[in-house]
């Protein structure tokens, strides 16, 4: 289970291709029975693929945090794109543990990301994520 | 430079609203879509998030909940889409932030809503934003939104 000794600890994740396919297939799925309202045109969210995905999968891998996915909600997200994503553009992510809270048998996790883009050092997406997991009693 | 809207090849032609014609107050066009357990599916290969509790019913209703429930960024990715329409387009998007509050169910109708706040001299408007479901629960809380107007 997270404490505050896992503050500061970070996850990368490098060379994440925006497949053009990729972010189609999830405009589709936001679209669900509709067209695609940009055709072409890489969908915000699909920041859960090049930064949150990857990053967070190197975090719920460590087995010294050890969270359990069985009791994990998503509590809160922010985003915030400086600059637009294209396809075939590759991104180097990074997260961190920004807090780690227990209170009324929760432990709220919360993380910060950012997403470059080597190629121009731009920044592409910063995110910040909470995380609440169930404590065991 | 990168990012700039005329630069952007996914550009829709779309023109964001006039930020001398955007008023404290004004409301977001109002966005509905229904979402199904096939969206929700859709939407896990998409985003590599498999976690039962969006796909395996037993699962979910183990765990506490009523049955599967959407990904909250698929609401998100709704809301997203349902911003970036009235402002122009995705490239106009600058920032969104939410808490997710209350589960969106396969079936349920998500009502996406947006009132300006704020617009400073540079021509970004600041939204407060957020979605309901069709039964009536606030599913996305505590929203905000920045879109950048045209000058």
């Amino acid at each position: 289970m997270p404490d505050k000794s896992h503050v500061g600890r970070r996850y990368m994740a490098s060379g994440q291709r925006i497949d053009p396919e990729s972010a189609q297939a999830m405009a589709q799925a936001i679209a669900g029975d509709g067209e695609i309202r940009e055709a072409g045109a890489v969908p915000p969210t699909f920041a859960a693929v090049y930064c949150l995905g990857p990053t967070l999968a190197k975090l719920f891998g460590d087995s010294e945090v050890g969270i359990d996915l069985a009791g994990l909600i998503h509590g809160e997200q922010s985003f915030e794109w400086p600059e637009q994503v294209h396809p075939g553009d590759v991104i180097d992510a990074t997260a961190e543990i920004t807090s780690v809270d227990t209170k009324r048998g929760m432990t709220f996790v919360r993380l910060a990301m950012e997403a470059i883009r080597p190629t121009d050092h731009a920044v592409v997406c910063r995110a910040t994520s909470l995380m609440i997991l169930r404590t065991p009693a | 430079m990168p990012g700039d809207v005329a630069d952007d090849p996914s550009d829709t032609g779309v023109t964001a609203p006039a930020a001398s014609e955007v008023a404290i107050g004004d409301a977001v066009t109002p966005f509905s879509r229904t979402v199904t357990q096939e969206q929700i599916r859709a939407y896990a290969d998409a985003s590599g998030d498999h976690n039962p509790i969006h796909l395996d019913p037993d699962f979910a209703r183990y765990v506490g909940l009523p049955g599967t429930i959407a990904h909250g960024l698929l609401e998100m990715g709704i809301l997203a889409e349902a911003i970036a329409a009235w402002a122009g387009g995705n490239a106009n998007l600058l920032s969104l932030s939410c808490r997710f509050s209350k589960p969106l169910l396969p079936g349920d109708t998500i009502i996406c809503t947006g009132t300006v706040v704020s617009v400073d001299d540079s021509g970004v408007a600041t939204l407060a934003v957020g979605a309901s479901s069709d039964r009536g629960d606030r599913v996305l809380t505590n929203g905000r939104a920045t879109v950048r107007l045209s000058r």
